[in-house]
């Protein structure tokens, strides 16, 4: 993806974590699931060639009505079929949303799974994720796409005045607008054990998306909880090397003094 | 019949098939591989990758196609493609986040077989490729 969001080399495809093991499970007996939902339409279109043979050696009243009910039942299980794999579909979006989301501890490649996640999952055109500054804790603009025209994206930290993106941020609540006081589509605050980490807020949709689907909210709801864990543990990871980092060289000096 | 079955019925007719995934967003290509399961990938990151990968197997049945990419863009890549004898015939399937009209036009204009625009429900990708497959010699 490199529709204007700066993007780190794309690099092969990273091996899942250990946390992915629970997800692939999952998507498995989803999988399970739609191939018994197949095997029950099979197993009533069986039925209605059966019932077609039988009205054809007896016909009557009482066998049309037979072969009347099981074509009505087929009907019902094909539709639930279809219904049945659209759920698939959407537990497959938030499989791999959540599994690339987790794929990696290098904060910048976090953020990048999120951009692609707003641009390619979600349909956003502009948005920003704003990023909690660790040390004055005010919130920095870390990554923008699609240059929104909003004046405090361009300043590149938010210090409040967005009525939606400051309510987000304080209860944690996912928000839709605009409003009067706010031109955000939508603002997803990244919350991890009660502590808001940050925000993603969506300025705009791709110009063949008029609005969002309920599917979207699903995997904003996703995105809100699980980027912000992603975030947290690609930190304090980062962390944790440097500091590693920085006592080896000490170890270097003190054995080389 | 009411609703069209397009599920995993629908990918197992088409399961020894090999794709070439020409995307750069690692996102997308884990998309494919979860979605069209259990088709054989073939992943590139860019358009001069998908060409290098094409060199090394070009017995693929079909093309997945993104746009914006850095190094080579999918209608460059597109270009090259169908300048090629050997391989101008592999339909190829563009899936992107440009989604107006105009472009859809200039992707088909530039020899696409289909154009899908981002975001799409897997059974919007099963339908292109089901229609793309029709089309397509028996395994």
């Amino acid at each position: 993806m490199s529709d204007g969001t700066n993007m780190t080399d794309p690099s092969p495809l990273a091996d899942p974590p250990a946390g992915g093991d629970l997800l692939a499970r999952g998507e498995r007996d989803a999988m399970a699931t739609l191939r018994r939902a197949q095997q029950l339409v099979r197993d009533a279109q069986v039925a209605i060639e059966e019932a077609s043979r039988v009205v054809g050696e007896s016909a009557g009243p009482a066998s049309e009505a037979r072969l009347v009910a099981a074509e009505a039942e087929r009907e019902e299980l094909t539709n639930r079929l279809a219904e049945v794999e659209h759920q698939v579909g959407r537990l497959m979006t938030l499989y791999v949303a959540t599994y690339q989301l987790h794929a990696t501890l290098d904060p910048v490649e976090v953020q990048s799974t999120i951009a692609e996640i707003a641009l390619n999952l979600v349909g956003a055109e502009q948005f920003v994720l704003l990023l909690v500054d660790d040390e004055d804790q005010g919130y920095e603009v870390r990554l923008i796409h699609g240059e929104p025209d909003t004046p405090w994206v361009l300043s590149q930290r938010y210090t409040g005045g967005d009525f939606l993106v400051d309510s987000a941020l304080a209860d944690g609540g996912l928000r839709f607008g605009p409003t009067e006081q706010s031109p955000a589509l939508a603002v997803v605050p990244l919350r991890v054990q009660d502590v808001t980490v940050g925000a993603l807020v969506i300025f705009k949709l791709l110009a063949h998306k008029p609005a969002f689907v309920k599917e979207d909210h699903d995997l904003l709801d996703l995105l809100g909880a699980h980027a912000a864990s992603a975030i947290f543990a690609s930190r304090v990871y980062s962390k944790t090397a440097r500091k590693l980092r920085t006592l080896e060289s000490l170890i270097r000096l003190v054995n080389k003094g | 019949m009411g609703a069209q079955l397009l599920g995993e019925e629908s990918v197992n007719t088409v399961k020894n098939r090999k794709v070439l995934i020409v995307e750069d967003s690692r996102l997308i290509h884990k998309m494919y591989e979860v979605m069209l399961r259990p088709i054989t990938l073939v992943s590139a990151f860019d358009g001069r990758d998908g060409l290098d990968k094409l060199s090394q197997s070009p017995d693929v049945d079909f093309i997945i196609l993104d746009i914006n990419m850095p190094r080579m863009t999918g209608l460059e890549f597109l270009a090259q493609l169908k300048a090629t004898p050997a391989l101008a015939q592999i339909p190829v399937i563009i899936v992107s986040t440009e989604g107006k009209e105009e472009d859809v036009a200039r992707g088909l204009q530039n020899g696409a077989a289909a154009y899908l625009r981002k975001p799409f429900q897997r059974e919007d990708l099963l339908k292109v490729v089901n229609r793309i497959e029709s089309k397509q010699p028996a395994a």
